[in-house]
């Protein structure tokens, strides 16, 4: 979809400091194990304890990104919620599986069953903000996040002011365990930093939840524009390389989303011989997970914000560019779902 | 102005039908699908009434027309029985000829399948062919599985909103289709019957012992139910174009949340108000023009009342026909918005509105009671649907006659 | 009795994560829900499942539940009238 709209606020919590930090003196945060784990902030000066003591790990990550986002926008209303998640509260899920088991179907707590429900992030949300209008969530592995973007995007042509807009994913030990059983982790451990040094089977996994407010029109608080999202499904190569020319030709920055997995790297080799100008990675900062596409896009309003590339982040690419105006950003999840925004300066 | 959008084609499997022509027939003779079932590992087995499609797994692959294999949940089999159906009624046979969008809901994905190996998954000593079943954990697994089966390769999602999720997948597809992104789209939802899901709305202690009173005082809960349905949705030209029989006009939607509880309506049913009343107004009918309002009456203790203060509040004293057909399919979660939503069309094409079934005493909290017995010959033209789901989340379509 | 009421109270701190009240903040007659500890209709089914658990009760009926969970008095009353033998 291209549709201009633009980023008034956004909040980020993930494996990096990005919750508090300044992205232009932020520490890169080195990892050892192949499971990146979100940097959580103190919840309670977002959620009132009452709320607090049910809430599993991605119920309090997913609501405290929304309500900072908010609240750096300058909304005064949510205005519609929108989100998109792989896995919902794998907490909630595996802790209801396991009690069906333990209690034998009986004497269950409802809380995890409610609480797995894919839209209880939404609910939690509208509830906290009074958000009374649209709410909807995408669950779409690699498509979730952008999904909610084209709703998003769909909404304020249709008259809505701001949209409330999200991504969160989390990794318990346990799925990471199950996934690990079909490749998609890395064998041996590896260094975030060294994730690129070379292609293996597998990559590292991670999590985050990053919310924005998008606005129909730029103003005060523009971050940066979003100006497309698209998104392939299981593309052939001809159709990757046509879609990632029609965006990407004039940028001056490529986000990619390669992620040292030797099984689905192809896609990112044909990024690179079909777009040449300069390209930084993102995945880690963040780890490989179904929204993290949220994270890539946190990633490029943020340095066309900044203005600069911190090296400090990157210290795996030679040279940074220091001057870009127009970013494309190309994610895949497993090379089945692709997606490519275009994000601008304002 | 943005397209108008109509209905082309329908596809369904229910425990009251394996097609449309089988849902309406049972319908009409008010045939409810309730029993026990079969085919779940539940303690429940014989305590609490589930809405059972009674075909196999092996019987599902027969009627999806593919060999047995591993991978395809019954999700995925429900979900493909149904998407072959409505394919086949629009007429659909190569879907590469016109770029088409498959918009698909889920609530617990391939949970099914999965709660019977889940512990083997997690245990390292355990190998074996149910490796191949970790994908089908998610939502989207069914989806994909459904699209690569028919052959959607265009813009797809998964829409999981707990019990409203298919209306949304209607809706977010016939707003594709308004914004000229597709000219065709298709959507609906698919819900087999789990361990888990029954177990999660027992804890919350709402599923009834006997077979589901909805809007009935003595009501005390819910049947669970599964099934798939799906519909064709086209932009007026496209269908114009291509000749399209066309079914329905998807008038009017609307989606509003509650923000009032996480699983609880509100008493004054402000959410199950605001979608019925935005979707009317931008079906651009008044409230004397609805004749039928398929109602999601869960027959839970709090959904009946704030969705029956909701009908009062809107109609006055003038509230039309409603009914809820839970008590036919059971509550299909995911896949009871895009049911509910061929009901309606039914209702509108044959001029039926449809028994609530299990009804003999009106609410103390109400002064409205649902349609007790079946009505034929009426002249339908406009329908609202309801759904409703946790998270405040509200959902409500308003089918019309076609009329040129 | 005493005793009951003691236990019952540090239980449903735990089952409920009451994380910042302790056992003595809790009255014995001061309303569950609502004002009170500002407990929901979860936190009922919650206490529910608490009672099936610890107790071995059994409480079907949510609307029964609501007599019963109005407060730790009302909630030991009543385990004590399923322990005595009728």
């Amino acid at each position: 979809m291209k549709v201009k709209c633009y980023i008034q606020g956004m909040a980020a919590i993930s494996p990096q400091s990005t919750f508090e930090g300044d992205i232009t003196n932020m520490p890169l945060v080195r990892t050892e194990s192949n499971r990146l784990a979100c940097i959580e902030p103190d919840y309670k000066p977002y959620i009132p304890a009452n709320s607090l003591r049910r809430m599993t790990r991605i119920l309090k990550m997913g609501l405290t990104a929304a309500l900072k986002c908010l609240a750096e926008s300058g909304v005064s209303t949510p205005g519609p919620i929108v989100t998109g998640t792989g896995k919902g509260s794998l907490q909630d899920t595996e802790k209801f599986i396991k009690e069906i088991e333990q209690y034998k179907e009986t004497a269950l707590n409802p809380t995890p069953f409610i609480q797995s429900t894919y839209n209880s992030v939404n609910g939690l949300i509208a509830l906290q903000q009074q958000g009374t209008d649209y709410n909807n969530t995408f669950v779409h592995r690699g498509f979730s996040f952008e999904n909610a973007l084209v709703d998003s995007m769909m909404l304020l042509q249709e008259g809505y002011t701001h949209t409330l807009t999200g991504g969160f994913e989390e990794i318990t030990p346990e799925h990471f365990y199950i996934k690990s059983r079909i490749g998609h982790w890395r064998t041996e451990p590896v260094a975030n930093t060294d994730l690129f040094n070379q292609e293996l089977p597998g990559t590292i996994a991670g999590e985050g939840s990053t919310f924005f407010v998008l606005g129909a029109e730029a103003n005060e608080h523009s971050i940066a524009a979003l100006s497309a999202c698209k998104l392939l499904y299981k593309p052939d190569p001809m159709q990757l390389t046509a879609t990632l020319r029609e965006l990407g030709a004039d940028a001056d920055l490529i986000i990619s989303g390669t992620n040292g997995d030797s099984n689905h790297a192809h896609y990112y080799h044909l990024l690179n011989n079909t777009l040449t100008q300069p390209s930084i990675p993102f995945k880690h900062l963040c780890g490989e997970y179904e929204t993290a596409g949220a994270f890539a896009l946190w990633l490029a309003a943020s340095l066309l914000k900044a203005g600069t590339i911190p090296s400090a982040l990157f210290p795996m690419v030679q040279q940074l560019p220091s001057n870009f105006k127009k970013i494309v950003i190309y994610n895949h999840f497993y090379g089945e779902q692709h997606t490519v925004m275009v994000v601008e300066r304002v | 102005m943005a397209e108008r959008v109509f209905i082309t084609g329908m596809g369904m499997v229910t425990a009251i039908g394996d097609n449309v022509a089988e849902n309406l027939q049972h319908l009409r003779q008010q045939k409810s699908g309730l029993g026990f079932t079969d085919y779940i590992d539940t303690i429940y087995k014989q305590v609490l009434p589930v809405g059972e499609i009674k075909l196999s797994n092996e019987a599902l692959f027969n009627r999806a027309g593919i060999p047995v294999q591993g991978g395809f949940t019954r999700t995925t089999l429900l979900g493909l029985v149904a998407m072959l159906e409505a394919l086949q009624q629009a007429g659909i046979r190569n879907l590469s000829k016109e770029p088409t969008g498959f918009i698909n809901a889920s609530t617990v994905g391939g949970m099914c399948d999965t709660e019977k190996v889940y512990f083997d998954l997690i245990n390292p000593e355990k190998e074996g062919d149910f490796i191949e079943s970790i994908n089908t954990l998610d939502c989207a697994d069914c989806t994909q599985r459904i699209a690569d089966t028919v052959g959607f390769h265009d813009h797809i999602a998964t829409i999981s909103t707990a019990c409203s999720s298919s209306a949304n997948a209607l809706m977010f597809g016939a707003r594709m289709i308004k914004h000229g992104m597709y000219r065709r789209m298709v959507c609906g939802g698919t819900e087999a019957l789990t361990r888990f899901t029954l177990n999660g709305f027992n804890s919350l202690k709402n599923v009834d012992k006997q077979f589901c009173r909805p809007f009935d005082n003595q009501r005390t809960g819910l049947n669970l139910g599964e099934g798939a349905a799906y519909l064709v949705l086209e932009s007026e030209s496209f269908a114009r174009a291509n000749n399209s029989t066309i079914l329905a006009e998807l008038s009017g939607y609307c989606n509003a949340n509650e923000a009032f509880h996480p699983t609880s309506p509100s008493p004054e049913g402000d959410g199950a108000y605001a979608a019925m009343k935005n979707a009317l107004a931008m079906s651009g009918h008044k409230l004397e023009d609805v004749q039928y309002v398929n109602v999601h009456g869960t027959a839970t203790l709090n959904n009946d009342v704030s969705e029956g203060r909701a009908l009062e509040r809107l109609f006055g004293r003038k509230v039309p026909p409603f009914s809820s057909t839970k008590p036919f399919t059971g509550h299909t979660l995911a896949a009871a918005g895009a049911i509910e939503a061929i009901y309606a069309v039914l209702s509108i094409q044959h001029g039926i509105i449809f028994p609530n079934l299990n009804f003999s005493e009106k609410m103390e909290e109400l002064s409205i009671i649902p349609v007790t017995e079946l009505q034929e010959g009426v002249l339908i033209k406009n329908v609202i649907s309801n759904s409703f789901g946790f998270g405040g989340n509200n959902a409500s379509l308003v089918l019309s006659k076609y009329e040129g | 009795m005493e005793e009951l009421k003691k236990k019952l109270k540090e239980q449903i701190i735990e089952a409920l994560n009451l994380q910042d009240t302790k056992p003595e903040d809790i009255d014995d007659n001061a309303p569950l829900f609502g004002e009170g500890l500002g407990l929901d209709s979860i936190d009922s089914l919650e206490l529910m499942v608490l009672l099936e658990r610890q107790y071995g009760i059994k409480v079907e009926d949510p609307r029964e539940g609501r007599k019963i969970l109005q407060s730790v008095q009302s909630m030991a009353e009543f385990i004590q009238s399923k322990q005595q033998p009728a």
